[in-house]
């Protein structure tokens, strides 16, 4: 017979086992430091976040943050297996609130700070409150061309209209030059012209449509939006992308156009990041093409973090997550590396420090300028951000229109995601 | 130690009761029992009760951000006839799992044939062909994906010897992402199964052979009469676990293509995944893993039996 004091040896070893394999963070920090989720990237590396953490622990004197890392950029995904198994991190960056929301577990911010502070203070909004200091911004997308090859095909002026940008797409194919990049292996590159097209031709004429959608007065497979995708079959057969563009990875997808392989390439803002500083002069910018040419600038809002209702320390958290949002050597890097408009009142670009391209000011300027601003489908993280999973589909959509005629049927299979998504 | 054992028993002794004969009574089997206890409890607690919270976790709709969860009863089996991307998922998973474990096995009885020498050049080759075996799924993805990608290695050879005019999107349509996924599966597996398969050939006994050189059977026929009946265990052994790898495969095409283009990609285990913390569906994701389970257990109970009836020994 096994005695007392041996199982419960045994039953303490396993415990112990269990407790070092599910051991998280990075172990620094110690006992009441709070959980910061973040990510890394080529531009955001683990020195960017350790040197901004280090600037905003200045601000918020005695705040200790214990640094986690999302092992892929995709933080959603990354928070919701962490509160699964009850680590729900103090501080999330960069996260999809909508999607926490309703679940009770995010604190708003203090209304006061918010619209003392930033330009646009309801702009990633939810339901009135604001999880995220709107810090930044981004168009997603704009269509990004490439002068010398527009000159190359006798293109003068970059199109202004639906028509121009065909003609121009014609000419460029005429003059043996590939019209548009896509990096359509990665779903979410593969997406972007059917954002831009639903944003701007849908979304553009009645900003409220994805609450019309989320309250059924309107469809995916509605005959203006079948008609609006139309066209992105209309730019695949008349073969204005690279016939193997489901192949090519986003990565490869810049550094194809940047190296004059097409002429223009849809993508958010954040492209400018990548536009090579010695050949910036070679590219400009164009907001993606309406019917009527009338301006529609597809926008999102976000940038900095989302405090978890759930903190130990409510106080040190709002403290820490206000000064990291108002530190401009934070928004620098943002600025010069991954395209961010920044969004903080009162503030110049010079006021930042940095060094960036015309194209990034000509871009730039969309943001700054009274124009027509509407919610980047698929892209929002306020009251017009889709349901969890909707965007899987939208990019599966995207992908699978690259080979099919059948426009309805996808759109309709997106009404059907979005009712089981939404029930 | 096992000292009980080896003490001779008194005649004139009757024999003590067994009670609880399931325990043992020396203290050396204790240790023993412990060790086993040991072992059986990580299997306890992170196979079986995951597997029982995961049987609970599908007859409900939990989703992971949701403190509590509804008992739902049997709604999440009865959604999955009506899922066309279960559908989808699941006939992507059984033809890869089907042409994966046929390529893998045939290539895993050549490579045995051709590496079953004793000299030190076919031990660095055996080592070679199970390389692919032990590196990470995620490692094997990436270094694939390098080659395979439009501006990969593979089209820039194949364009640079005038084979191809274009680059062809071997991860860019279903038809061709299904077939460089099952190329990079079998590579992969393929070392697994060749090994299987030398331990096997190892095991013939060495006379046979060379009965059969004097018989004058060589060649094809020595294979079918001699060689194939005599690794039918191994077969066994390879053609099941090969077919269990793929079935509930994840890593190499999350990497490799995540699901695309178009889900024509997405297998089951990956469905599930994106399932749980995509959609935040925990329980229907549950319940679709319930089914790859049984779906894999008939699948491993069928082709067990199926190969062991084929199977003779010495």
């Amino acid at each position: 017979m096994i005695r007392k004091p041996l199982l419960a040896a045994g039953v303490a070893g396993l415990l112990a086992l269990t407790a070092a394999c599910s051991g998280g963070g990075s172990g620094e920090g110690g006992a009441g430091a709070l959980t910061y989720l973040t990510f890394e990237t080529p531009s955001l590396t683990s020195t960017f976040w350790n040197d901004s953490i280090a600037a905003a622990q200045k601000e918020a004197a005695g705040v200790k943050i214990n640094r986690i890392t999302a092992p892929s950029t995709d933080r959603d995904a990354y928070a919701k297996q962490l509160q699964s198994s009850g680590q729900f991190p103090d501080l999330l960056q960069s996260i999809t609130p909508s999607n926490f929301v309703g679940a009770g577990l995010l604190k708003p911010y203090d209304k006061t700070w918010v619209e003392a502070n930033f330009l646009l203070p309801q702009g990633n909004a939810l339901k009135g409150e604001v999880y995220i200091p709107p810090t930044n911004s981004q168009i997603v997308p704009q269509v990004y061309y490439n002068k010398e090859l527009f000159a190359k095909a006798g293109i003068a002026q970059p199109p202004k209209n639906w028509a121009e940008f065909l003609d121009a797409c014609a000419k460029l194919k005429a003059a043996g030059v590939n019209p548009i990049e896509l990096g359509g292996a990665d779903p979410f590159a593969a997406g972007m012209p059917l954002v831009g097209i639903i944003s701007a031709d849908i979304l553009g004429k009645n900003p409220k449509w994805l609450q019309d959608r989320y309250a059924d007065k309107v469809k995916f497979a509605d005959a203006n939006v079948v008609t609006a995708v139309g066209k992105y079959r209309t730019l695949v057969s008349n073969g204005y992308f690279d016939k193997g563009a489901l192949g090519v990875k986003y990565a490869d997808s810049i550094t194809r156009f940047t190296g004059g392989k097409s002429a223009m390439y849809p993508m958010g803002s954040w492209f400018l990041g990548a536009v090579p500083k010695d050949k910036a002069d070679s590219f400009g910018s164009f907001p993606w093409p309406t019917d009527d040419g009338s301006v529609v600038v597809p926008f999102v809002v976000g940038g900095s973090m989302a405090i978890s209702a759930k903190t130990k320390d409510p106080a040190g958290a709002t403290k820490f997550a206000q000064a990291w949002s108002l530190n401009p050597a934070n928004l620098k890097l943002l600025i010069e590396t991954d395209g961010a408009f920044p969004m903080l009142k009162e503030k110049t670009l010079d006021d930042y420090g940095v060094t960036v391209t015309q194209v990034f000011k000509d871009s730039y300027a969309y943001v700054t300028e009274q124009n027509n601003k509407v919610s980047a489908i698929g892209w929002a993280t306020n009251d017009d951000s889709l349901p969890p999973g909707l965007n899987d589909q939208f990019y599966a959509a995207s992908q699978a229109l690259f080979t099919s005629d059948d426009v309805a049927g996808e759109l309709a299979k997106l009404d059907g995601a979005w009712k089981t998504a939404t029930q | 130690m096992l000292t009980g054992a080896a003490t001779p028993p008194d005649p004139a002794r009757p024999a003590p009761r067994r009670t609880r004969s399931w325990l043992p009574a020396a203290r050396g089997d204790r240790g023993l029992f412990l060790l086993a206890a040991l072992a059986f409890g990580p299997y306890l607690m992170f196979l079986v009760l995951p597997l029982l919270l995961s049987l609970r976790s599908s007859f409900t709709n939990q989703n992971p951000l949701r403190a509590t969860n509804e008992f739902i009863g049997l709604r999440n089996y009865t959604e999955m006839a009506g899922d066309e991307q279960l559908r989808a998922s699941l006939a992507f998973t059984l033809t890869l799992a089907v042409g994966v474990t046929i390529a893998a096995n045939v290539l895993g009885v050549a490579f045995a044939i051709l590496l079953n020498r004793t000299s030190l050049s076919y031990r660095v080759m055996r080592t070679i062909a199970f390389l692919p075996q032990v590196l990470s799924g995620v490692i094997v993805a990436f270094v694939w994906q390098t080659i395979l990608t439009q501006n990969g290695l593979l089209n820039s050879m194949l364009t640079g010897i005038g084979l191809l005019d274009e680059p062809y999107p071997w991860l860019g349509s279903p038809r061709a992402a299904l077939f460089s996924i099952g190329v990079v599966v079998t590579w992969v597996l393929s070392g697994f199964t060749t090994v299987v398969y030398l331990a096997a050939l190892q095991g013939i006994p060495v006379e046979l052979n060379d009965m059969a050189e004097i018989d004058g059977v060589r060649g094809g026929q020595r294979f079918r009469t001699i060689t194939w009946p005599l690794i039918a265990p191994g077969t066994t052994i390879s053609v099941t676990i090969s077919l269990i790898t793929v079935l509930k495969l994840y890593d190499i095409i999350a990497v490799l293509t995540g699901g695309g283009p178009a889900n024509s990609t997405q297998s089951t285990a990956l469905y599930i995944v994106k399932l749980a913390f995509t959609s935040d569906r925990v329980g229907y994701a549950s319940a679709v893993a319930m089914l790859l389970l049984a779906l894999s257990a008939v699948a491993a109970l069928t082709v067990t039996s199926a190969l062991r009836r084929r199977e003779v020994s010495l």
